[in-house]
């Protein structure tokens, strides 16, 4: 197990190294630079230059950002002056964190058990009804849910605010909206693997044994129906708590989505290299708990790497 | 089974509890509303909290709450700030100001002459790497120390002691009161606190110490709060007990916000607009909006072909059709609104050359006589390309545009989209197209701003624009001590623009707000700011 793990740590390091360095020479190709502005002089212009280093060779600015990367310094942004990457992915993060693990937990309980309701009424009024809610789900855009949340939750009957994160009440309306896609297609893929595994023979088996339905449904269907559940999250999760650019947007929440999505379009790239390099950090952290979990639920995994 | 019970019970609690407990951050307590509280919204964040480096509308809207330069400039309205009185040598180069007994810095320091010095020489050292360092150039040597050709000691500018500071200028410059009073680099600055901070200087609230009659108490989260800086020289001028200002980029969500009752103030997005008419009230926010020519692309390079293109659009269904007649069709390039010695630039001078609805007749004649010129037989033979950047709303611009000129003229248009670094990072700069879509607002409250970008020697752009008169117009303004003479070469250079039509004008901007009964006094502005609500107040019952 313990060399598992390791050479699933290694693997994340050194996708991390590929990652950086790839964006870091990719966004260096993007049309025009940080600095552009209507009304930009080329005095001020070759100063901004100097400032921010990019005077010197590509490969020399390179082997800097490592190093400073290495002391976990992102550097300044280049459109927000005078302050750096980590000062604002430490401010926004926790807005997004916080919202993200609403909505993950409403998402994977409601839609686990929504999925496992509608497989054990196969074919039936439920089931049928579970099916649409999950389709209704993944075709409604989050911006559309969004608007309709707060127009009918904020604006229409004023159960909840319309927007601004500043207490447990604002929470309730983005937490819901960023939680449907998740919810609906975490409880769509529950729904086919329970029905996958409900036809094994070890459930048939569980059956003649006259174990009682509950105990069949907790003890075997889930346990094994939840791996294909399971695979998705790692992504799932990185994405949903670093921010989300539209939900953050529509109920004015500070967290991280608006700087990851902003700073490609100023060509801000300290951000962008700090932006990604925090999410890949993450992805890769939560690929690897996954993996790491997944050898424990199944033993065949470890083995089979072996 | 107990044990199983009870551990279904609790993982039901933990899931109950992440969803609903937990206080989140930026958790704040309801506040008292005997207070006058004015709340707004903006729809982009400020790229900074150091007036040094301030380089956009939402930027100088805070320093002017925070920050006091010499004079304070309120819609256009420049009085004594700082400096109780000053005076102007005979050539209209040197000013000297005297600073108020007793002013002070919102930690109780004392505000002096120095502060001044520090800021602006800070504003024009290459070091700083300000956006905005260009605005110094006004300054005695600043253009010089801008490029590092000069220490920073040689700007034209001293305290010969704590209460006195001398500015020497390039040129007399008629404006230099109302832009020092309205741009926020020219804000004193507190060397100690600056270098304490280094590169993190002013990055949050507390990484400041402030000069106006406001102070800035928190700048987390985007939301920027404001509340009256005690130390202030004219604090009783002050009403409000406290400004709250949140970045809110959804336009939709800011109008839901107003009509919840979380703002004061809200602008409403273009399409909405219809819909609250007779609610609504307008400012102009002095942009004009125009298409760029490049004098040296193909068929553009006529004359005759750009009057062409300036008779075959009419203005009026062109504003219906692009943006929903939100802005107001414009003609000419200088913003109406700006002040004259004794008027606004709109009441004094006569600019219309293209009729607001075009003049189809003109425009056939303009492009006949162009296409005898070019030796071209059909207008169909000729095709230019309209550049404007990616943003939905310019695509719709284009398109009008494009259709107009196909259909009164007979061209044909392509268009092509970039990015907005693509556009003013190389396209303008490099003089890489025929048409393209932009717009300029002030720095200051004059017309030079609007016209210096056709002047030859402009490095900014390369529109290919060369007229000597022009030219030495413009020159000639900046030694003009007669203001009124100064205007009238300035109007003059303006009308040969026009004449040989060097761009192609389409709108000015008017936005639209919402504003709350109750809230008074709230100013407004054509340049460097547009809400200023320094001196606003709040009715109570």
């Amino acid at each position: 197990m313990l060399k598992y793990v390791c050479k699933r740590i290694l693997a994340a390091i050194l996708t991390l190294l590929v990652l950086v360095t790839i964006v870091f020479f990719l966004v260096r190709l993007m049309p025009g630079d940080p600095f552009t502005s209507a009304k930009l002089t080329k005095e001020v212009a070759a100063n901004m230059n100097k400032y921010y280093g990019f005077d010197k060779p590509l490969i020399q600015q390179y082997f800097t950002y490592m190093g400073n990367l290495l002391h976990g310094n992102f550097g300044f942004s280049m459109k927000y002056t005078n302050r750096t990457v980590n000062t604002i992915i430490g401010e926004t993060f926790p807005f997004s964190a916080d919202l993200g693990i609403r909505a993950l937990v409403l998402a994977i309980s409601m839609g686990i058990v929504l999925g496992l309701i509608a497989a054990r009424n196969r074919g039936n009024k439920i089931d049928f009804f579970c099916v649409i809610i999950a389709i209704i789900g993944t075709s409604i855009p989050d911006f559309i849910m969004g608007a309709l949340l707060q127009y009918f939750f904020g604006i229409k009957w004023g159960l909840f605010p319309v927007a601004k994160y500043q207490g447990l009440e604002y929470t309730v309306l983005p937490a819901l909206a960023l939680a449907t896609y998740t919810l609906t297609s975490v409880s769509r893929i529950m729904r086919s693997s329970t029905l996958e595994v409900t036809s094994q023979d070890y459930i048939k088996t569980a059956r003649s044994k006259g174990l009682s339905e509950g105990r069949i449904a907790i003890k075997h269907q889930i346990r094994n129906a939840i791996m294909p559940v399971m695979t998705v999250l790692g992504p799932t999760v990185a994405s949903v708590l670093t921010g989300t650019f539209v939900i953050e947007s529509i109920f004015v929440i500070p967290g991280m989505g608006k700087y990851y999505v902003e700073s490609v379009t100023n060509n801000d790239y300290s951000m962008v290299l700090g932006m990604t390099v925090f999410y890949g950090i993450f992805l890769v952290t939560c690929n690897l708990i996954v993996d790491i979990l997944y050898g424990i639920a199944d033993p065949r995994v470890r083995i089979g790497k072996k | 089974m107990k044990k199983r019970l009870l551990a279904a019970v609790l993982a039901g609690t933990m899931v109950i509890g992440m969803v609903t407990g937990c206080s989140t951050p930026g958790s704040k307590d309801s506040e008292e509303s005997s207070e006058k509280v004015f709340r707004y919204s903006s729809t982009t964040e400020p790229t900074t909290l150091d007036s040094s480096k301030c380089n956009s509308i939402p930027d100088n809207e805070i320093q002017h709450a925070i920050t006091e330069s010499l004079v304070r400039n309120t819609g256009g309205d420049v009085q004594p700030g700082l400096a109780e009185n000053w005076e102007i040598s005979p050539d209209g180069l040197t000013y000297t100001f005297h600073l108020r007994d007793g002013i002070k810095w919102s930690d109780g320091e004392p505000i002096t002459a120095n502060d001044f010095v520090y800021s602006w020489q800070r504003l024009l050292d290459p070091e700083t790497a300000s956006v905005y360092a260009f605005i110094g150039e006004h300054i005695k040597n600043g253009a010089l120390v801008e490029t590092g050709e000069l220490p920073k000691e040689e700007l034209g500018v001293s305290a010969p002691d704590d209460q006195t500071f001398v500015v020497e200028l390039e040129n007399p410059t008629a404006y230099f009161l109302s832009m020092i009073g309205a741009q926020a680099q020219f804000a004193p600055l507190r060397q100690d606190i600056v270098e304490k901070y280094g590169a993190e200087f002013a990055a949050d609230a507390e990484k400041n110490v402030y000069s106006g009659p406001y102070v800035l108490t928190d700048s987390s989260n985007r939301t920027y709060i404001f509340e009256p800086n005690e130390n202030y020289w004219n604090r009783d001028a002050i009403k409000l007990d406290r400004v709250e200002l949140s970045t809110v980029e959804n336009t939709d969500t800011a109008l839901s916000m107003y009509e919840d009752g979380d703002l004061d103030y809200v602008e409403i997005p273009s399409a909405y607009v219809s819909q609250y008419e007779g609610q609504d009230q307008t400012f102009m926010n002095g942009n004009v909006d125009y298409l760029y020519i490049n004098c040296a692309a193909d068929y553009v390079s006529n004359q005759n072909f750009r009057l062409a293109l300036n008779y075959g659009i009419n203005r009026n269904d062109y504003m219906k059709l692009a943006v929903d007649d939100v802005y107001v069709p414009y003609a000419s390039l200088v913003f109406s609104g700006l002040k004259t010695p004794n008027a606004t630039y709109g009441e004094d001078y006569d600019v219309s050359v293209y009729p607001l609805d075009g003049d189809m007749d003109k425009a056939k004649e303009y492009l006949n006589k162009a296409m005898e010129e070019m030796g071209i037989a059909s207008p169909s033979d000729i095709t230019i390309e309209f550049t404007t950047t990616d943003a939905e709303a310019n695509k719709v611009i284009a398109e009008v545009v494009q259709d107009q000129w196909t259909k009164n003229l007979g061209i044909n248009v392509e268009i092509r989209q970039v990015t907005y670094s693509e556009i003013y990072g190389n396209v303008y700069p490099e003089g890489d197209f025929q048409v393209g879509y932009a717009g300029w607002g002030a720095d200051y409250d004059d017309a030079y701003s609007y016209l210096e970008i056709w002047k030859s020697d402009n490095t900014m752009y390369k529109l290919n624009y060369k007229n000597d008169e022009f030219d030495s117009l413009l020159v000639a303004s900046k030694t003009e001590t007669d203001e009124q003479a100064r205007m009238d070469m300035l109007n003059k250079a303006e009308m040969i623009l026009l004449e040989e039509g060097a761009f192609v004008p389409l709108q000015t901007r008017s936005v639209h707000y919402l504003l709350n009964d109750k809230v008074k006094d709230l100013t407004f502005f054509h340049c460097s700011i547009n809400r200023d609500w320094v001196y606003a107040d709040i009715e109570t019952e």
